[in-house]
Order: structure tokens, then sequence, then C-alpha cells
């Protein structure tokens, strides 16, 4: 059997160890460790995901983990088109992210680069589980170092941050162990040996009575759309977000939060397809209220990284939208969203945490004419808050377009073609907020409020990294086949069995 | 073939856009000589294409050329890229690629001393070429929409060119950041209408090329009556947003405070000639409503009406050719409406004469205010104000700007001859075609949009010679006394051509005009209908109007026989301080933006914080008992960390008690 999806685990995991344990003097070599072992799983993942090693779907590994008289769980990998492209963004992500964090300097580096290779280790499981136990462990993993990363790197009210997202998303995370265990459970006949993996769950939950699995979806979705975040389980985002290291914040706003929208579509869509059809309406309804209520939140907020975190809030609800239609467009182009939405979004974050780092303060109203003084970080600025707000040619368009056309057709053959407002009325204040951010940070008199004479443009490092998202922005907005392929033949896949 | 190539007409101008943008800073003017070189290649290749087809088969049997490649799918629906070549293709791209070089060469001498900033500046009205050119040769509507924000960013950018650093101060650096934001805003709600009926009009046809939607929008018109007649007020939304039509209009004053030259760009060649464009494109589904047709006239009559009266008093040279431009703007949605508006109830000949005269006047208009626009960049050049009030006498100093754009001045009047004239006089005569034969109640209405045309021809002729006046005779005051003299070569060139085209451009529909912007092959006779034109007693009269305005504007600006002052009681009128103001439209978006945005996001935070947020935090210091819990983690001691995990474990147990009791499991 072969070990390529293993390997995307473990190599990052090796990466981990050798990284924490260099201290002392070998600390200041732990950053090259990270990015050698990070570069080494992007390459893999690219190398996956363009076929070199045959057909990424015949890859999967599995073999019986743990096995007692009642349950079996299984250590089971296995990628397809949609675990593709997280795992790819995933691995992208979290080399951008080492290369990023090579212009700034801060004490016990090793351990900084242990956590940033230990979270991947935990998204690649997430992205590769094809068990629920792994799946459920996995998701655990991610949740310990991004809790590290604040509570030690964060910013003044790190530990209020930290502690908030830990319990937060850890609660969320036992509502979904208890829906796992109940789907379990349920599958089998009483007394029966339960086997933990996706595909012996899936050919069992089918028999199952339809309100039974509307509540297992119920405790799953709750799981998940706290991780997305959703209104109104959204507030330990902001919080986080304000207090993360910029390195943290892209990981967490950049693929962290896709677990939620993977877990959804993976899980409670897949497995459980009735009860989808069934909380149809709450989704949608939960959907709109993220994408409008996120969207005005970012308007009133002062603080640019506060801004983004609720853009990210509106954006995941656009996901959730997609899903929520049921369809095969709306599927399609949600998982599509969640791939734009990592690029833009890791570009946004580094972008205004970079105002943090250059000019001291990330505070709107004290900033002002940044674009004299900084122009390459101007123009990054621009770029993704262009690409974010659905500027058609770049990859965020296609995120958002296609999405409300699904829903538009929804709430056709609902006869509610007046909910077409919502969409339009957020699109709106995206650009709204977006604009009215650059006009105050970006352009006007040089702000005189901070002390603007040792803020400087982008280094070199962060110059590669926002020059390369910039350029996949660029690209998949006008090549989006080349995530599409990966999306449909995952679609046609839920249509051919039935799933939608 | 070379209609092969047509892709290759917004091509050149991207890269161009690349080329100046990685390199330009290393090449003499910055790239200014790139940014030439691409318009004028885009240029060659559309003269090329479009001699090709008009020589061609299918030109004589009115069939465009077209060609796409799938692009991706949406669900069902394929989308598609490609190009889209036919009369009006032909029309618009020469028109646009040709004024954009001159525009591009004007700069050189416009924006001689901006230095570095020169490289921004050339490689942003490239990607603007982009923009238009892409819109014009795409073959369906998303195609369409895409380049139509890629005009809409690059608007942003250039009206905010100076949002930073500006050379005037402070000041003028926020007012040209504020103005970019009000653009992109503004027409961006525009866009956002567009896309709904894009979504609509997908749903409806399966697809938006152009091709397959002309050839089934009567089966499909006839079958969803309601939401195709929805999808097109939408797209129109879009057309109100990019045109500045009314009530979207205000974005436009404001976009002075870009570069003149980009002014010029936005209102000649590009961006809001996008949205007449687009009504052009998307006649044939427009005429399958005659309400919305209609509707599209009487938004034109009023943007003409309202926007005329602004002008009348405005003292910002720019301002007034800002306000001409949206009243332009008015008379040829006006026309294209009422034109529609015949043709849905049958009148081909009629509806086809409409439809001419609707692109001819943006033909004609794209000639003549690029040539006023760089003649008051000119002015601006030499005496280094936009105030008129500070200008004057400037005819002895600058005889080239002032008399090209005298020529300018005649031709958007409609003095016979020039090219505004048989433009204009068509458009006023198709609104009153449509009262003559519209149906009962809605013809009284093609009745007040004819009085509203009418006036706002001899307010035209005043606003425009008031502006000339103003600036060319006189004594020179302030600012023109220290005018030193005519500007380069470079921006002289350009506007005699110009000034030559605003002399003769009018005459094309003698010569062939009227095939290419023929609508379903209805091909008016070009000639039948100039002449028409002179045996028709109201073109006396809107020539004779024209005259009286230029006449009073002469009275009082250069004889100073009437004083300006008696009319607006110095300044103190309401209808003055209500032109002044705007009509108020500015403060009316202020409040609206604020209220609806500002406002209900204060309160949307307020609920975040204090109720969402406060619920959260409640929730988790009520299960761990006493005290905050945040405040007490935050201590590090480890009995707080086991409290967190106590409180864990509790709502855990509550969670599988209830779950497997509500699933029987006990």
């Amino acid at each position: 059997m072969s070990m390529i999806l293993s390997s995307l685990i473990l190599v990052p995991l090796i990466g981990a160890i050798i990284a924490l344990f260099m201290g002392g003097s070998r600390e200041a070599y732990s950053k090259y460790v990270a990015i050698g072992f990070s570069a080494i799983t992007l390459i893999i993942a690219t190398l996956l995901m363009l076929g070199i090693f045959g057909d990424f779907a015949d890859l999967g590994e599995s073999f019986v983990w743990i096995d007692t008289s009642a349950f079996i769980m299984n250590y089971a990998l296995s990628v397809d088109g949609l675990s593709i492209l997280m795992v790819f963004l995933t691995a992208l992500l979290c080399l951008l992210v080492n290369v990023f964090s090579l212009d700034e300097h801060r004490e016990n580096n090793n351990y900084f680069y242990a956590l940033i290779m230990a979270m991947e280790v935990g998204l690649m499981g997430v992205y590769m589980a094809a068990d629920y136990f792994l799946f459920y462990i996995m998701w655990e993993v991610t949740l310990i170092p991004m809790y590290f990363m604040i509570s030690w790197y964060g910013g003044p009210r790190r530990h209020y941050s930290a502690i908030k997202f830990f319990i937060y998303t850890h609660v969320a995370s036992l509502v979904m162990l208890i829906g796992i265990f109940a789907m379990g459970y349920e599958s089998v006949a009483a007394g029966g040996v339960v086997d933990f993996s996706f595909e012996a769950i899936k050919n069992g939950i089918g028999a199952v009575a339809v309100e039974t699995q509307s509540l297992i979806f119920a405790l799953l979705f709750f799981g998940f759309m706290v991780k997305m975040p959703s209104v109104p389980f959204h507030t330990w985002l902001p919080d986080a977000h304000t207090e993360a290291p910029t390195e943290g914040s892209v990981l967490l706003a950049g693929v962290m939060l896709k677990m939620g929208s993977y877990g959804i579509i993976r899980i409670c869509i897949e497995a459980l397809p009735e009860a989808a059809a069934y909380w149809q309406w709450v989704i949608i309804a939960i959907a709109l209220v993220s994408i409008i209520y996120g969207a005005y939140g970012c308007i009133a907020q002062t603080d640019l990284k506060k801004m983004v975190a609720f853009s990210s809030i509106s954006h995941m609800g656009m996901v959730m939208l997609g899903i929520g239609c049921l369809s095969d467009a709306g599927i399609t182009f949600a998982v599509f969203q969640m791939f734009a939405h990592g690029l833009i979004t890791a570009m946004l974050f580094m972008v205004c945490g970079m105002t943090g780092h250059k000019v001291g303060t990330r505070e709107i109203p004290l900033l002002g004419g940044l674009a004299g003084k900084m122009p390459i970080y101007a123009t990054f600025m621009m770029i993704a808050f262009m690409a974010s707000l659905g500027l058609p040619g770049l990859v965020g368009f296609w995120g958002e377009f296609p999405v409300i056309m699904a829903f538009y057709e929804f709430i056709l053959d609902n006869d509610v073609i007046w909910m077409l407002l919502f969409c339009m009325l957020s699109l709106m204040l995206t650009a709204g907020y977006y604009l009215w951010a650059m006009q105050r940070t970006l352009f006007g008199p040089e702000t005189k409020k901070i002390d603007l004479s040792k803020a400087h443009d982008v280094g070199h490092y962060e110059f590669a990294v926002l020059l390369v998202l910039a350029i996949l922005v660029a690209l998949f907005g006008v090549w989006p086949d080349g995530a599409l392929q990966f999306i449909d033949d995952y679609v046609d896949l839920l249509a051919f069995t039935g799933v939608i | 073939m070379i209609a092969e190539f047509t892709w290759l007409i917004p091509f050149i101008p991207m890269m161009c856009f690349l080329m100046i943008g990685i390199f330009g800073r290393k090449t003499p003017e910055k790239g200014g000589y790139i940014a030439i070189a691409g318009a004028l290649l885009s240029f060659l290749i559309a003269l090329a294409i479009s001699i090709e087809y008009l020589g061609s088969d299918e030109f004589a049997n009115g069939i465009a050329i077209e060609s796409s490649i799938r692009w991706f799918e949406i669900g069902d629906y394929t989308l598609n890229l490609g190009y889209y070549v036919d009369g009006l293709t032909c029309v618009m791209m020469l028109f646009s690629s040709f004024i954009s070089t001159l525009i591009f060469i004007y700069s050189i001498g416009y924006m001689h001393d901006q230095g570095e900033r020169k490289n921004r500046y050339y490689a942003e009205v490239s990607l603007f070429l982009t923009g238009m050119l892409g819109l014009i040769v795409s073959s369906n509507f998303l195609e369409l929409f895409i380049f139509w924000e890629v005009m809409g960013l690059c608007s942003y950018l250039l009206i905010g060119f100076w949002s930073f650093r500006h050379d005037n101060g402070d000041e003028a650096s926020a007012n040209a950041a504020s103005a970019a934001k009000k653009a992109f805003l503004v027409t961006r709600m525009g866009d956002v209408c567009l896309m709904g009926g894009l979504f609509i009009f997908l749903n409806l046809f399966h697809s938006l090329d152009y091709s397959a939607m002309f050839e089934s929008v009567e089966a499909v018109a006839a079958a969803n009556p309601g939401l195709f007649t929805l999808a097109l007020c939408l797209m129109f939304g879009g057309v109100i947003g990019k045109s500045a039509q009314f009530p979207l209009h205000d974005w436009l004053p404001d976009a002075m405070a870009g570069p003149t030259t980009v002014s010029s760009l936005i209102h000649a060649a590009t961006m809001v000639k996008a949205g007449v464009y687009l009504v052009a494109r998307g006649f044939p589904l427009y005429v399958q409503d005659v309400n919305v047709m209609l509707f599209v006239a009487i938004i034109g009559g009023i943007t003409a009406f309202i926007a005329a009266t602004m002008a009348l008093n405005n003292m910002n040279i720019k301002k007034v050719l800002a306000y001409s431009t949206i009243s332009q703007l008015g008379y040829m949605i006006l026309s294209l409406g009422a034109g529609g508006y015949l043709w849905a109830l049958g009148y081909e000949e009629l509806g086809a004469l409409g439809f001419f005269a609707g692109c001819f006047h943006m033909m004609n208009h794209a000639f003549f205010k690029a040539l006023l626009f760089m003649g008051s960049g000119s002015v601006i050049h030499g005496c280094g104000t936009e105030d008129m009030r500070l200008m004057g006498g400037l005819f002895k100093k600058m005889k080239i700007t002032a008399t090209t754009m005298l020529f300018g001045c005649l031709a958007i009047a409609g003095i016979p001859i020039f090219s505004g004239f048989w433009s204009k006089d068509l458009v006023i005569d198709t609104a009153m075609n449509a009262f003559n034969n519209g149906a009962d109640g809605a013809a009284i209405w093609f009745l007040i949009l004819w009085l509203l045309a009418v006036i706002t021809a001899f307010m035209t002729a005043f606003y425009m010679f008031r502006m000339w006046f103003m600036t060319f005779m006189g004594e020179p005051r302030e600012n023109a006394q220290h005018c030193h003299g005519e500007s380069p070569k470079t921006m002289t060139t350009p506007l005699i051509i110009l000034a030559g085209f605003a002399l003769v451009s009018g005459l094309f529909m003698f010569f062939g005009l009227t095939d290419m912007l023929a609508f379903e092959g209805e091909a008016i006779d070009g000639v039948e209908h100039g002449i028409e034109l002179f045996t028709n007693p109201f073109t006396y009269m809107t020539i004779i109007l024209a005259i009286l305005g230029i006449g009073i504007a002469y009275m009082m600006y250069v004889k100073k026989t009437m004083d300006p002052g008696k009319f607006n009681k110095n300044g103190e009128s309401w209808l003055y301080i209500a032109l002044t103001k705007r009509w108020w439209f500015p403060d009316l978006y202020n409040q609206i933006s604020w209220k609806l945005g500002y406002g209900v996001a204060k309160g949307v935070n307020y609920i975040d914080r204090q109720i969402v947020d406060g619920t959260v935090n409640g929730l988790s210091s009520a299960v761990v008992g006493g005290g905050d819990v945040m405040s007490k983690v935050q201590t590090g001691h480890v009995q707080d960390y086991s409290s967190v995990v106590l409180f864990g474990v509790s709502v855990l147990s509550v969670l599988i008690l209830v779950t497997f009791a509500l699933l029987g499991g006990f």
C-alpha cells in the first residue's frame, strides 16, 4: 500500500518534532527546518494534485487501529476532489506562512515553528481522514497548537482570546463527538460491532429513521457551524484574530475555518442527505444571517484585523449558502469559495498584520495616507480587498456569483424571489466596508496621529509571499476551471449517488 | 480572416498594462509610449477588422461574426469566452481606441510634471482601455460584466489618482479619496442590480451568449413575462449606475477630482459609454417589453434635463462639462428608450431611427466631449485653476485651444453642420415620433420628454457658451494673467484632430454609418433622414433656441448688458441654491449611506458585543460558578484550567444524556 497520503501527515510531524527540540543555540535554524519540511509537504501535495502518483482517488490507505469487541476504529486516509483542494491549500499556506515569518523576529522561534508544523499535521489529518475517530482526533489536534499560538505569541489580551477560542470550539467539538457516537451506534443493529469508518457508517445510516438522522445532523452541524463560524456562534473569531499573531490568523482563517464547511459537506451532506433536506431552510437562514450580519459587523469595526475577521464570517456564510442550496452548482461553488477565501483571506490577514508591525497600530481612525508612504503594501492591500469584495477577474468573484446563482434557482423554485435582495445588499455592504477602509487607511492626507517616520514598506520575504498569493488569486480568477475540475468530479459523484 | 484576432484588441492593452507595471519605470516617459503604442495597435487591428467585416457577406446579411470557447460551467449552464463583431461593435471599438490613443498622446504633455507617478497613470489607463475594449468585443453578458467591473476598478484608481500626496495639499487628497470611493460605490449599486439581472437571464435562457439569447428571446419573454421584465429593469439599473443616469448620477461631477485626461477618458471613450452600449447591445431584449422602454426613456429625459440645470450656474470648468456629459447621456438613453418603444409597438423604421440616433449621438459625443475635456485640460494646464471666475480673456493667449473648444461648443450646442446637430435633432425627433405614434396614456409622456429635451437643448447652448465666454473672452482675471501661453504640441495636436471630427463626424450618417448602426437589419436611409431634418419645423425651432441660448450667454458674459445676478437674486434665490446644492442629491446619498450603513452597523456591533458575546461570557461564568471565568483563567493557575475542563465535561454529560434520551437509547 502506498504511503503517499501518510507522508503528508508524517513529514510535517517530523518537522514539528525536530523544530521543537531545536532550542538554545540552534534556535535560529528552526525556521529553515520548518520551511524545508513544509516545502516537501507542498511538493508532495502538488504532485498528488497533478496526478503524478496516479489517480489520487486510488491512493486511499486503511487499516484497523483499535479493535474491541464493541467497535472498530481505523487509521484510514483518502483523498478526493473535495479534499485535494484543501490539502493543497493547507500545504501552500503553511509554507507561505513560514516564509512570511522570516521578516519578523521573535523569541522562542523553535516553538513557534513547531506549532505551525503541528497545525499542519492536524489540518492534513482532518482533510484526509476517512474514519470518524481519526477525523475527531485530528480535529482536536489542530485546536491545541492554535491555542498555544495565540496565548504565547498573541497580543495584549491573548490569554482571554486563547481560552475563549479553546472553550468555545472545544465545546462545539464535544457536541460533534456526541453526534459521531450517535451516528455510529445508530448505524448498526443493536449489539453489532460499530465500524467508525466513513464508508461503513454511510452504508448503515441510510436505514435509520429520518427523525433520528435529523437529530444527529443537528449535533454535527452545530459542531461544524461554530468552527466556520456562523452567527450567532461566531464571537470567538474576532477576538482570536485580533490577538493571534499574523501567521496564526492566516492559518486560522485560511484553512482552519474551512474544517467546519468541509465537515458539513463531507459528513452532514454526504452521509445524511435526507436530514440535510429537512434542515435546508435552517441552513439557508443561518447563512443569510451570517452574510449580512458579518458585513454589517465589518462596517462598525475600527481594527483592520477585526474587520477582516468579520468579513470571514460573511464570506463563510456564502459557503454555507452554497451548501444550503443542496444543488450541483451550489455545492461546487461553495467548495470553490472555500478555496478562494483561503487564498484571499491569507493575503488579507498578512496585509493587516503588517499594518500593525510596520505602522504600530491597526486602528483605522489613526491611519491615513499610507499609500504615499508604503506603495507596495498599498498595492497588495488593494488587490486583497478587491479580490475579497468579488471583483470579476479575481478568484473571489467565482465564489460569489455562482453561489448566488444557485441560491437564485433555489428561491425561484420556492417562490421567494425577493430573497435575492439579501444577496444584493451583502454585495453592496462588502464593497462599502472595504472601500471605506481603504479610503481611511491608504488614501487622504498622511496621518499625523501616529509617528510614520519608522514605517517601512514590505520586506523581501513578505513581498515574495504576497506576490505568490496575488498571482494565484489572479490565475484562478481567469481560470477557475483549474480548481473546478477537481470539485466537479466530486460533485458528479454526489449527484450520481443521489445525495443532491 | 483578421476577425479571428479580435481577442487581440483588449489583449494588447492588457499586455501594455503588465509591461508598464513591471518595467515601465525604466522606459522613457515611464511607460507612456508603451501605452500609446498599445492603444494605436488596438485601433489599427480594430480598423482592419472593421474593414474586413464591412466588406463581408455577413455584414450584407446583417449577421454578426462570433466565436467562443467553453470557459467553465455553473451547474447546467456553460459559460463561454469569445468575441462578437457586428456594426455596433465596429463603431464602438473604432472610436474608443482612436480617442484613447489621442488622449494618451495628450497625456504626455499634460502629465509631464508628474514624475514617478506617470508609471502608475499609464498602467492604469491601459487597463482602463482593456476594460472598455473587452466589454465591446465580448460575446456574452457575463464577459461584458467582467470587463464592466474592471473598468469600475480603473475608474476608482484613476479618479483617486491624487488621493494621496496631492500637489494642492491634504484637503485635495481627501477629496479625491472620497470621490473615488463614491464613484465606485454608486456604480457598484448599479452593478449589483445588473448582476441580479444576469442571474435571471442565465436561468431563463440557460446561456448568456448574445446569439443564443437573441435567437430565443421572443419565446422566453412570452413564457416568463414577469421575470423577464424584472431582469430588464435590473439590467437597466446597471446602466443607471454606469452611465450616471438619474438618480445615481451624482458620482460623475465628483469624479472630476481625477486628472483631466482621466475625465476625458471616462466621459468620451470609455466608462459612461458602457452603459449606453449595454442598452444598445441588449436592444433585442429590451424591445420585447414596451413598458420597460418607456421607463428607460423617462429616466433618460429626466437625466438630460436635471443635469443641464445643474450646469447652468457652476463655476468649475470641469464640472460644467461633467453635467453636460450626464445631460447628453440622458439624450442617448432617451433616444434608445423612445426608439425601442416604437419598435415594440411595431413601428420598425421609426424604432430603428431611435436606435441609430442614440448610438450616433454616443459616437459624436465621444468626439466632441473628448475635445472639450482636453481643451479644458489645456486651459487648466495653462492657468493652474479650474475656477472660471479666475479665467477670462484667454483667447489671445491660447488661440488653438480656444478655437478647437469653440468647435466643441458649437457641436454640443447643436449648430448645423457640426456633429451634435445631426444626432441631437434625430433624438428629439424620435421623442416626437413616439408621441405621435404612442399608445394612449403613454404618448403624453413622450410629449413631456420631448419638451424636456428641447429645453435641455436650449440650456446646453447657454451653459456651454457661458463656459466658453467666461474662459476665453472678456478681461483676463487673476490666474488668466499668469497664463504662460499655449500648451505644447502633444496637447494641441489631438485637439485639432478632434476639432475636425467635431465638425464632420455628423456627416458620417450620409456615408454608410446608418448601415453599421442598423438594428436587426433595419437600416434607415441616412440621406433621406438627414434632408428630412430640414423640412421639419421643429428642427428650426431647436436651432433658434440654441442660438438664443448662445445669445443670452453672450449678453451676460461678454457684453454684460444682462446681469445674471438679476435672475438669481445675486445667488439668493431658492433655485440658485438648489442648483448649487445639486438638488440635494449628495446630502440624500450621505444620509442614506450613513443611516443604512453605519447606523445599522453600529447597532449590529452593539448587539454583537453586549448580547451575543455577553450571553456566551455570562453562560460560561455561570457554569463554572462565580466570578468571571475569563479573568480567572488569565492567572494561569492550574485549578483555573481545571475549571475549564470541568465546564467541558459537564456540558458534555448533559448533552450525552439529552441525546440518548431523544434517540431512545436508554
